[in-house]
Parts: structure tokens; C-alpha cells; sequence
């Protein structure tokens, strides 16, 4: 399986200022001051191995949207959050190249960050494409439709071309999608939330986003661990430090680096993606938690296998 | 990988110790243990002092627990983590913990 970040950030999309741009510059200029690069390769290779990715790239802004590729040829995406669009718009020049015309989604849950890329989803508008919206929220259609609705939008869900289907699971349920074996848990946030196991020739990736793990019921966190468990990738809602989510952002239905890396240990996963990114976290912020969660897997290790802390960012490729 | 805990009061605060790792296999015995000590703690009138030093390191289950107890401490038992090695800072810094609770070098350095 490959899997393919189009949107990694939490809550809002975001786009850095001209400052943050400017401060990138400046800071690349002042590292490579006194060095000469006769054209752009030289200089992008230079850069690349020597400047921080904060400096030399970005974590990107566009809000959960995630692709897996490797199953039965139709395209499997996770959510669809505004990195739905740039997903749309690949996905359309694939499908000149040949690709079937087959989407499955697969919807964490339907907050605003989570569907507010399918408006602009141009493939809904092929009458030749079909579009299956895996869910655990029985009005996940609803969500897409209302979102439409002129108050919000100027074009109504009817409009659309596509032929969908919507398929509402349990959480527990284990089923066949396009080529995959998809299981299902229901996880705590707002309106209820579900992350998904999917399994194909013995490799699994987990897609867990918008999951509170609560103080006053740690038990439940065994279910998470079996749910993760021995997968050879886990994508992680890591949005806050674990004080925060006790304190201030208590029940606000996310959790933090610490937690996530716990139950990746006790699941003896392989792999750990770092996702939906505070807004408000500059791309140093990030590569700072993301430091701060490698030295932390590495301090809570003891006898356990190593866990490979990485962070998720828009155009990221992961192959598992 | 087992827990130790041992308790006493002396100079008018509780001072739990524990020793070993708090992790997801032994988190629930360490918040049994709390849970009594801020009984005992409330029952005195007196602080209560978590000695960090036997602690080879604390995960977010130990440290999930130390809120609940605080919880249940409320306004009546003040709470101090005292004598962290290195490690447990660096855990403490990178959770944010440390802006949470009260950390004292050490337990004397608490009095
Ligand atoms: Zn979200
Ligand atoms: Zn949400």
C-alpha cells in the first residue's frame, strides 16, 4: 500500500502570510551565505540536505484529506477535507491516464474540516464516476447534501453527476472495500468520530483522527490497542500536548503526541504519523512537536520494539 | 514490569514514593496508590509530596493519573512532584506537565 497526505492540518485550512515566506528566505539566504550554486539543482540540492524542512519546506495547510493507493485499482481516500481539491484534480488527470473511475471515502466523522473539500471535488461531476462514502454516521449524506444547500453553496448536491452510494457500518464490523479489509471503532468527539483499520497481504494502516482519549476512562484505551495493533502504519490525531488536553482543551475531542505514542507502544506498531496539525502551529512549531514526540518514544521505549515517529505533511508519500 | 510504592508523613506532608516505571501495565495500581494517599493526605490536613526519584520513568497513563488525583485532591490537598531524574523532566517538558504541577528538586527542597 502507498499512502498519499493531500491534507494534514486540524480544525481550519491555513496558508502561511508573506512573513512566514520571508522568514524562510531569509533564514535559507543567511545558511547559505558565502556559498555559490551555478542554477537551481545545485541550490535545491544543497538545500535539501542542509536546511530544516521549516526552512526548506512546509507542513502545508490544507485540512484531512488522505489517500490510500494499492488495493483493487479504485481510488480509497480518507475524508475530505480541503486537500480533497488538489486529491480531485490528480485523481482526474490519473483517470485520463486510464485509472477506473471508482472512489471510495472513508469519513472519520462530518465536521466542517472533514467535508469541506468535497464541493470542490471535480470528479462528482463525472457521470461516469461512482462514488461509494463508507461512513458510521447514518447522516453522513445529509452532511454532504446540506453543505450544498444555497445558503452555503451555488450548487446543490443534485447537480452532481457522479453516482453515489452511502454505506453506513458498526463499529466492530469487518468488511470488504475495494480490495481492502476495512474494520471500524467508534472513538470520543463531538457527534461521535470512527477510525479504521484497513488490512491487505498481511500489512495494515490505521486511520484514527478527531479521538479524544479521556482521562477518566483509560480503560478503554485497551480497545485502541488491539485496534492498532502490530500495524505497520498509524495515522494519529496529535493535535495538542497531553496538558493541554487535561486542562484547557479538555473535551475539546482531540488528543496529543504522548497518548498516541503510548498506545502505539503497547499495540507494538511500527510506524506513527503525526496529524491534524494545530492551525495556529507555525511549520517551526511543528518540526518542534514532532523533535519533541521522537524524543519521547525514545525516553517511554524501555524493552519495546522502536517506533518510527513521523509527520504528516500535505504531499507526504509513506509506502507500508 | 512491576511498581513499587511505599508512603510515610514527616514534617507535616505525605510523601508517596514510587519506584519502577508507570506505564500501561502498571497505571492502575499507581492510581490506587495515589487515590489513597490523598485520602491519607486530606485526613491530615497535610500536602501531599510524590518522590519521583525511584521512578525509572512515568508514561501519559501515570501522568493521566496524577491529574485525576489532583482532581480528587481538589482545593484541599496541594500537590508537589519532587526529585525527577533527568529523564522524568524531559517527559514532564515535553507533555507540558510542568505547567501543570508544582516540580521541586527535590523533597527537602519542598518543605
Ligand atoms: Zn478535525
Ligand atoms: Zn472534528
Amino acid at each position: 500500500m502507498l499512502v498519499r497526505f493531500w491534507g494534514t492540518r486540524g480544525s481550519l485550512p491555513v496558508a502561511r502570510p508573506a512573513l512566514a515566506v520571508q522568514g524562510k528566505i531569509a533564514r535559507a539566504l543567511v545558511a547559505a551565505s558565502g556559498r555559490k550554486f551555478n542554477d537551481e539543482l545545485e541550490a535545491h540540492a544543497w538545500a535539501r540536505n542542509n536546511l530544516p524542512f521549516h526552512t526548506y519546506g512546509s507542513y502545508g495547510g490544507a485540512s484531512s484529506c488522505v489517500e490510500i493507493e494499492g488495493a483493487d485499482g479504485a481510488f480509497i481516500v480518507c475524508d475530505m477535507g480541503s486537500g480533497l481539491r488538489e486529491f480531485g484534480l490528480d485523481a482526474a488527470r490519473r483517470c485520463a491516464d486510464g485509472h477506473p473511475r471508482v472512489y471510495h471515502f472513508f469519513m472519520s466523522h462530518l465536521h466542517w474540516d472533514h467535508i469541506m473539500g468535497f464541493p470542490f471535488f471535480g470528479p462528482a461531476f463525472d457521470p461516469g464516476a461512482e462514488i461509494v462514502v463508507h461512513a458510521g454516521h447514518p447522516d453522513a449524506e445529509q452532511a454532504l447534501r446540506r453543505q450544498q444547500e444555497e445558503i452555503s453553496f451555488p450548487v446543490p448536491f443534485d447537480w452532481l453527476r457522479a453516482r453515489f452510494t452511502f454505506i453506513t457500518h458498526q463499529p466492530g464490523e469487518t468488511f470488504q472495500a475495494a480490495g481492502l479489509t476495512v474494520s471500524m471503532i467508534g472513538q470520543h468527539h463531538s457527534h461521535e468520530s470512527y477510525g479504521y483499520r484497513f488490512e491487505r497481504d498481511g500489512r495494515a494502516v490505521i486511520y484514527s483522527t478527531d479521538s479524544e482519549h479521556k482521562l477518566d476512562n483509560m480503560e478503554s484505551e485497551k480497545a485502541f490497542e488491539h485496534f492498532f495493533r502490530d500495524a505497520d502504519l498509524v495515522i494519529c490525531d496529535t493535535m495538542y500536548s497531553l496538558g493541554d488536553t487535561v486542562s484547557l482543551k479538555q473535551d475539546w475531542g482531540h488528543s496529543s503526541n504522548v497518548v498516541a505514542i503510548d498506545l502505539c507502544h503497547a499495540a507494538r506498531a511500527k510506524r506513527l504519523a503525526l496529524f491534524h496539525h494545530e492551525p495556529t502551529y507555525s511549520d517551526r512549531d511543528i518540526q518542534h512537536m514532532h523533535a519533541e514526540s521522537i524524543r519521547y518514544e525514545e525516553l517511554v521505549r524501555a524493552d519495546r520494539p522502536p517506533l518510527e515517529v513521523i509527520c504528516a505533511y500535505d504531499g507526504l508519500e509513506v509506502r507500508v | 514490569m512491576d511498581l513499587r510504592w511505599q508512603v510515610s508523613v514527616e514534617s507535616g506532608r505525605v510523601v508517596g514514593v514510587p519506584a519502577g516505571r508507570v506505564d500501561e501495565t502498571t497505571w492502575e495500581a499507581f492510581t490506587g496508590h495515589l487515590t489513597a494517599a490523598v485520602k491519607e493526605a486530606a485526613a491530615n490536613g497535610a500536602p501531599l509530596v510524590v518522590d519521583l526519584s525511584g521512578l525509572d520513568y512515568m508514561s501519559s497513563r501515570g501522568l493521566r493519573a496524577l491529574t485525576i488525583a489532583r482532581r480528587e485532591a481538589g482545593e484541599t490537598v496541594a500537590i508537589t512532584l519532587a526529585a525527577p531524574n533527568a529523564r522524568m523532566r524531559e517527559i514532564l517538558a515535553i507533555s507540558r506537565y510542568d505547567k501543570l504541577f508544582k516540580i521541586a528538586d527535590s523533597v527537602e527542597s519542598d518543605i
